[in-house]
């Protein structure tokens, strides 16, 4: 969906391109301002290095007060294990060990009173940061002493995989969405309502799942997907929706409504075009991940997106199923990242698809219940409170992924 | 509640601090021939949920620059000590507004619910000191914010935060069974409830109570967003007017226009006795403790409004204007319910809300009222939708049930009021350090 559609401009391959290269300096630009520089802090750590015991330098970290300190400032070369306690500070729960801008390990939820945390990171020669945020002093310089050849990093190599399966998954669907909107222009150009009811059904959830992408296309996206309220005056209304509207509030296929599906399998076509060969970045999978969540709640929840066929439930599931694959595409760099973190995405997403698994209705398009208004009116609150719950964590991992 | 005396001078305005981004952020840039907006935001839909969210705060927003405005009485930051025998927001004197949450714990994890606690007692004990858990503005680019924002710069202004356990959390599904004090049940139906479920009921309440209504929310909004994972929100009620009084206050008003909580409790004695829970409790972590019963008071105002002056006067057994008893002269006289008129009735009307509520007809039975307010715009009827979020703090629930069954049955006062909502909870003590978190002692 698209609120306010902006003036038509065809976009070409160069110009995506383009698009892409710009988000990466914008991205270097801002980590280049937001310096984090290493502070003089380690007040109150030992002189010498942490003693070493089942296999790995023992370090401990303690938030006290508005302080972040560690028993020891410096580790052999090796396996390193963190061990954090919080005694009595109200203001700090985390602690990450960082190199240069990169996150290396991490604990989070390390609150007063509850049981010490630990991670544990193999690390080479080199200066390090300890980084408190809340604290008074928030980077402290952590040294490695010895080998410092640098083992290219797992989670590197795991997050590049995971962004071209990605790119794979995309293209799937768009190849996907070609066919089956295919499908619904034989039918409406046959004059066949019901076989256009159940290929719409059929064809609206390729395009959900992959909705990030084909929303960063500005100049497209509302020629497809634009609800009657998004367009200004003056404007024609074109793509998915006032399809819908003909086939299944009207219930009569005119010619405007073949023109205009005409136009669909055209912008389809360009838009599987737009999308091969694309490249992702870890960070635009898992704010996609997030985005996907966010148009859930803004309109899938509300009824507004199908307000002819109230399909909605059927673009809900399309909209987490796109960002489950998102995150299970970079899941595998994730887990080394943040364990706890993934594993209680995992289990949210576990709960939603749960829930969601309640609402299927084999003889409905799409094969959920039409979301109509009882529906909406009896359980909107229930879904809006089990997506929330799993946007909350899901919406961390850009930040982790990016400066992993 | 026109309590507050606003500074005609030097008036700051919050307009500034609540303006909306642009919708222009979606937009791509301009003749470069880049038609792919930036990946990242989801920008255009996110600009439109924040406009929608601008109109609904208009409201808190207008109030909250009065709140600014009124600094001189109340200095924002001025604050309340967090830890303590006892929880802040019980004895505390009244702030001026509420936010009262009831949330619903979603999680079936004993350690989940205990993270939950640990957390909010961390971040309840940095908001009532105006500090913040989390940075509003993080360093680095992709980093969601930690803290929401809105009340950055405003001060403490007197906050406090005070949480609360249903007998919903004491049903095994964290091993509390074993804790569950036997006083702590469900209220009974009392005669002339008019209970909703969008009101009723829930397993963990929050208080926040300030001088200024968008800390309060900021509070409470923070610590929704924390537990989004293990808990969720069930209903909540905005109080902007204090109802009730503490012994160096002015006696306020509630929304019919009486005076609330002349008789209120103030002294050492009587929260000794009635209100704090002592070391005789069958369960020793409510020691210091006290228990919350909530309920969601709507009053017919309009009709209200028609009711003469005499009539109005019968129903509370007091003055309007000075609030006296029917029986003497001035607020503070003690009312006399044998005293009788030239008809031969008691002057006080023995069906009259002050005759009805007194302890000298209850056996002595005291509670701490702590209402407020408030009004949640107009009802599904047409209607003003206003009236009392009563709370009360008692030694044990049964105070009030003896109470409300009286006033239930016979309180004249119910022509004009609704009971719509309801809850019960077990107020733990408070914290003793940092370290300490509600519940600490359930989860040994």
């Amino acid at each position: 969906m698209t609120r306010h559609p902006t003036p038509l401009r065809r976009g070409s391959k160069y110009a995506v391109i383009t698009g892409i290269a710009l988000g990466s300096m914008l991205l270097a630009g801002c980590a280049g301002t937001a310096s984090t520089g290493a502070s003089s802090g380690s007040t109150s750590s030992a002189a010498g290095s942490a003693p070493v015991s089942n296999g790995a330098a023992q370090v401990k970290v303690t938030l006290s007060g508005n302080d972040c300190a560690m028993d020891f400032a410096s580790a052999p070369a090796g396996p390193v294990t963190f061990e954090i306690t919080n005694s009595d500070a109200a203001g700090l729960s985390e602690v990450e060990l960082m190199s240069d801008k990169r996150i290396l390990g991490e604990r989070e939820n390390i609150v007063a009173g509850l049981k010490a945390s630990s991670f544990t990171v193999t690390l080479t020669g080199g200066t390090y940061q300890l980084n408190c945020p809340g604290a008074t002093t928030e980077n402290t310089d952590f040294t490695v002493i010895g080998d410092a050849t640098s083992a290219p990093s797992d989670v590197q190599s795991l997050l590049a995989e995971g962004t071209v399966g990605y790119g794979q998954y995309v293209e799937g669907q768009a190849a996907s969405l070609v066919d089956a909107v295919a499908a619904l222009d034989t039918a409406i150009q046959a004059g066949d309502v019901d076989a256009a009811k159940s290929a719409y059904a059929a064809a609206r959830p390729f395009y959900e799942r992959i909705e990030p992408v084909a929303e960063s296309f500005a100049d497209l996206d509302p020629e497809v997907d634009a609800r009657v309220a998004d367009v200004d005056p003056g404007t024609e209304w074109t793509g998915f929706h006032p399809i819908e509207k003909d086939i299944f509030d009207t219930g009569t296929i005119t010619d405007s409504t073949k023109a205009l599906s005409t136009k669909l399998v055209t912008d389809i076509a360009q838009l599987q075009t737009l999308t091969t060969g694309l490249t992702y970045k870890p960070e635009e999978l898992a704010n996609g991940a997030s985005g996907l969540l966010e148009e859930v709640q803004s309109s899938k929840i509300t009824g507004e997106e199908e307000a002819y066929s109230h399909i909605d439930l059927v673009d809900f599931v399309a909209n987490v199923e796109g960002s489950e694959q998102a995150f299970e595409y970079l899941k595998p760099a994730l887990t080394t990242i943040d364990p706890d973190l993934t594993a209680s995405i995992s289990a949210q997403f576990a709960s939603v698809d749960a829930l969601l698994a309640t609402y299927k209705d084999a003889a409905a398009p799409g094969g959920y219940k039409l979301y109509d208004e009882a529906l909406r009116t009896s359980d909107a609150p229930k879904l809006t409170q089990a997506i929330q719950a799993l946007q909350a964590p899901l919406a961390q991992i850009s930040e982790k992924v990016a400066t992993a | 509640m026109a309590r507050r005396d606003k500074n005609p001078d030097g008036t700051p305005s919050g307009d500034a601090r609540y303006e909306r981004p642009g919708a222009a952020e979606g937009v791509p840039s301009g003749d470069s021939g880049i038609s792919r907006r930036a990946f990242f935001g989801g920008a255009v839909a996110s600009a439109a949920a924040g406009a929608a969210i601008g109109v609904t705060t208009t409201g808190l927003a207008a109030q909250a620059s009065e709140g600014a405005q009124s600094a001189s009485s109340a200095p924002a930051d001025d604050t309340y000590a967090f830890y303590g025998e006892h929880q802040a927001g019980i004895r505390t004197p009244p702030q001026d507004h509420l936010v009262f949450m009831v949330f619903d714990v979603t999680t079936t994890s004993a350690s989940e619910l205990q993270v939950m606690l640990a957390k909010w007692s961390a971040a309840i004990a940095q908001y009532t000191q105006g500090l913040a858990v989390g940075a509003v503005e993080p360093a680095r680019e992709l980093a969601v914010p930690g803290d929401t924002g809105e009340a950055a710069g405003m001060g403490a202004n007197q906050l406090t935060v005070t949480v609360g356990f249903a007998p919903s959390m004491f049903d095994g599904r964290f091993g509390w069974a074993k804790y569950k004090p036997a006083v702590l049940n469900d209220l009974p139906a009392f005669a002339s409830d008019a209970l909703t479920a969008e009101f009723t009921g829930g397993d963990i309440c929050v208080q926040a109570c300030a001088s200024d209504p968008q800390v309060a929310y900021h509070a409470i909004r923070n610590l929704a967003r924390m537990a989004r994972t293990t808990a969720s929100t069930r209903w909540t009620v905005q109080g902007f007017g204090r109802a009730s009084r503490s012994a160096d206050q002015a006696t306020p008003r509630n929304l019919m226009g009486f005076k609330d909580g002349t008789r209120n409790i103030v002294t050492d004695d009587d929260f000794a006795q009635q209100v704090w829970v002592g070391a005789d409790s069958d369960q020793p972590w409510m020691t210091g403790g006290s228990y919350l019963v909530a309920r969601k008071i709507h009053m017919l105002i309009e009709t209200w409004d028609t009711d003469y002056i005499g009539d109005q006067h019968a129903v509370f057994g007091r003055t309007k204007m000075e609030g006296a008893p029917l029986s003497g002269t001035a607020e503070f006289d003690t009312p006399d319910f044998a005293v009788k008129g030239a008809d031969g009735t008691p002057v006080i009307p023995a069906t009259s809300h002050v005759a009805l509520a007194a302890h000298e007809n209850n056996g002595g039975t005291k509670i701490l009222r702590r209402g407020y307010n408030f009004t949640d715009g107009i009802d599904s009827v047409g209607r003003l939708d206003a009236g009392l979020m009563f709370i009360s703090y008692q030694r044990d629930p049964a105070q009030f049930v003896a109470i409300q069954q009286k006033l239930g049955s016979m309180d004249r006062l119910n022509e004009y009021i609704r009971h719509v909502g309801s809850g019960v909870f077990a107020v733990p003590p408070g914290l003793a350090a940092a370290g300490d978190y509600y519940g600490k002692a359930l989860f040994a």
